[in-house]
Order: C-alpha cells, then sequence, then structure tokens
C-alpha cells in the first residue's frame, strides 16, 4: 500500500543498534492500542503514550517519534479525537516508511 | 581496578530506562532502574548509588517531593531528566536541591556529560567541610542553624524555612566566616550543588539568604557585598554542639 512511497532513512548510533529495535516494536504496539483507547475514550491513557514517546523518541534518534508523540499528547490535552486520529496515523506511515541505518 | 560509578535510573517509561541504562552501561557505570518512588526507596534501603537521575512525573509519587527528600537526608546527586520542561519546573527542580535538570527529549550523549560533569563536581574538592560539619550547630549575630536537621533558627528561636539551595550556601559561609568568597568559590565550595553554575544565580541566591536572615538588601550587616570580589559573612560564628529550641511554626520570613 506503501510501495510507492520513498523511505525515510534514519542514521541512528550504533551504539542502539541492540536496543532500537525493540524501542520500535514498542511503538508498532502503540499503534495497537491507541485505537482502542480512543474508541473508549481514554484520554489519560493517550495523552501517556504520547507524553512518553515525546520524551523518548529523540533520545534513540528519531526526532520525528518526538513530535508525533507531542502532537498525540497536547490532542489527548484536548480531549480531541480526530487530533489523535491524526498522530496516530502519522506515527503508522512514519513507522511504514523508515528505514534505520546504524553507524 | 577500581569499582564502577553506580547510578540509579529512575522512570517511569521503560523505554528511557532502557535507552539511559544502555548509555551508562556502555560508558563504564554500574546501573539500577525503578519505575517509581516505591523502587526507588527499596533500592535505597539496601544501596547507596553514587547518583540518581530522576523523572518528575512518576506514577507514586511527584518527583520534586521526592527529589526535595533526598536531599534532606543525603548528599546523592541528583540529575532530574523530565519532559516537564517549563522554566518554572527547572527552576523549582534546581531549588529542590537537584544538581542539573535535563529536559526530555534529550540527546544521550549529553546525559551522559552531565552525569560525568555532576559526579566530577560532587567529588572535586580536597577535603569535605561539608561532611564535618555534619553534626555542627552554628551560632552566628544571634542565629542559630542546626546542620544535622537543617534549621535555621532566628535570634527569637523562630524557625525560619531554608531551600536546600540557601542551606547550602549559608552553611558554605558559616564555615568561611570574616573571609572574602568569590562567586566561584562560592559555587566550589557548596560542591555545585543546589546553586547554578551561573554568577546571577549565585547573586539570586545571596539575595535571597538576606531575606531570611532579614538583612536590609541595600546595608547588609551579615553578608555583604564586597565590590569585584564577591560576599563575604561579616559576623563572629560559633561553632557547637547539639541545640535544642522549642519551636512554634516554619513561616518563610518575607
Amino acid at each position: 500500500m506503501t510501495g510507492g512511497l520513498e523511505k525515510i532513512v534514519v542514521r541512528i548510533d550504533a551504539d542502539l543498534a541492540e536496543i532500537a529495535p525493540g524501542y520500535l516494536e514498542n511503538r508498532r504496539k502503540d499503534l495497537e492500542q491507541m485505537p482502542q483507547a480512543l474508541a473508549s475514550g481514554d484520554f489519560n491513557l493517550l495523552r501517556t503514550l504520547g507524553h512518553r514517546m515525546k520524551g523518548s523518541g529523540a533520545g534513540y534518534g528519531f526526532d520525528a517519534i518526538s513530535e508525533i508523540g507531542r502532537a498525540i499528547e497536547e490532542a489527548a490535552k484536548r480531549d480531541d479525537p480526530s487530533g489523535v486520529e491524526y498522530g496516530v496515523a502519522e506515527l503508522a506511515a512514519y513507522l511504514e516508511r523508515l528505514e534505520v541505518v546504524y553507524g | 581496578m577500581s569499582t564502577p560509578d553506580h547510578v540509579l535510573v529512575v522512570d517511569d517509561d521503560p523505554d528511557i530506562r532502557t535507552l539511559v541504562g544502555r548509555l551508562l552501561e556502555k560508558n563504564g557505570f554500574r546501573v539500577s532502574k525503578v519505575a517509581d518512588g516505591k523502587g526507588l526507596r527499596q533500592l535505597l534501603e539496601k544501596s547507596q548509588p553514587d547518583l540518581i537521575v530522576l523523572d518528575l512525573m512518576l506514577p507514586d509519587e511527584d518527583g520534586l517531593v521526592l527529589c526535595r527528600n533526598l536531599r534532606s537526608r543525603s548528599n546523592i546527586p541528583v540529575i532530574i531528566l523530565s519532559a516537564r520542561g517549563e522554566d518554572m519546573d527547572r527552576i523549582i527542580g534546581l531549588e529542590m536541591g537537584a544538581d542539573d535538570y535535563l529536559g526530555k527529549p534529550f540527546h544521550p550523549r549529553e546525559l551522559l556529560a552531565r552525569v560525568k560533569s555532576v559526579l566530577r563536581r560532587a567529588r572535586s574538592l580536597p577535603g569535605d567541610t561539608q561532611e564535618e560539619d555534619a553534626n555542627t550547630t552554628y551560632r552566628f549575630g544571634g542565629w542559630v542553624l542546626d546542620v544535622p536537621t537543617r534549621q535555621l533558627y532566628s535570634p527569637k528561636s523562630k524557625k525560619i524555612f531554608l531551600s536546600g539551595g540557601e542551606f547550602s550556601l549559608l552553611r558554605v559561609f558559616l564555615n568561611h566566616p570574616n573571609r572574602v568568597l568569590s562567586r566561584d568559590q562560592l559555587l566550589d565550595f557548596s560542591h555545585g550543588r543546589e546553586i547554578e553554575p551561573f554568577d546571577r544565580t549565585i547573586d539570586m541566591q545571596v539575595s535571597r539568604l538576606r531575606r531570611r536572615l532579614g538583612d536590609d538588601p541595600k546595608k547588609p550587616s551579615l553578608i555583604k557585598t564586597v565590590r569585584s570580589s564577591g560576599y563575604v559573612l561579616a559576623v563572629r560564628v560559633e561553632r557547637g554542639g547539639d541545640q535544642h529550641h522549642d519551636t512554634d511554626d516554619s513561616s518563610p520570613v518575607d
């Protein structure tokens, strides 16, 4: 479906090679959890997930995840489902196109 | 072979614990990780880390309160690592006794540099004047500072609230009475702890301390400004043992 889209290549520190895949896997789990939280109106959980993404993404070298997390956190603070949905879609697209290079 | 420095990471986000833990372990530190205030307390019961990296937004307790409690009973350096990046949070964190503050998101190498810097500062002074006076009660100009309880009493025996930074600074002055101390020396003698390494912040700390001591800022009689040099505590200081006070309240002076 996204086969035609350009890859987003992110180069990160080789020291993180062992833990970065796990970090990205956790974000994929977020992608499963957030729609459920949206459906149940659990904006507290959405705020927490966004807040954590904001705080951790750039530390792992994924600045975009911090930005998306910030947007999700802000939307959740406003109880704004469409804002959260937009952030979730952004995250899905980013993870889909992401190609990580270590070194 | 020397023992590696032990760093305790307190953060409710497992991804942050993993990241910080990996970073520090790769650089020769021993790392313990806990997710909340309860975990922090449990760990401190069985070991004494060399430094604590502390998140502010924990599920069970406010990190600022934890920081203040830590500072009131130990000298373990604390670096706050928090996504609560407002200036006021930063200021309050430092006033609560944190040695440094880094906002999230952060660059791992910056955190590493800060960890090394804080540990270096904590160990940089020859001799530990702060340890030497750990059981001391100072008397100066009618005032009493009881170091073990960190309590300051006015000449009327009123308990005066001091922040961590103010306590640290007053202790430095009392350790070096009638001696002009430069801003750099004030920073060094206080182990760089609870005082930000900027001249103007030290000036502000002195100004606040003067207010606590009821010293007229325009014509101070206790902590005097020495132009182009620094500050001097211009009063006779006596050191003694235990001091007992019946206290009324802990209201700030101002």
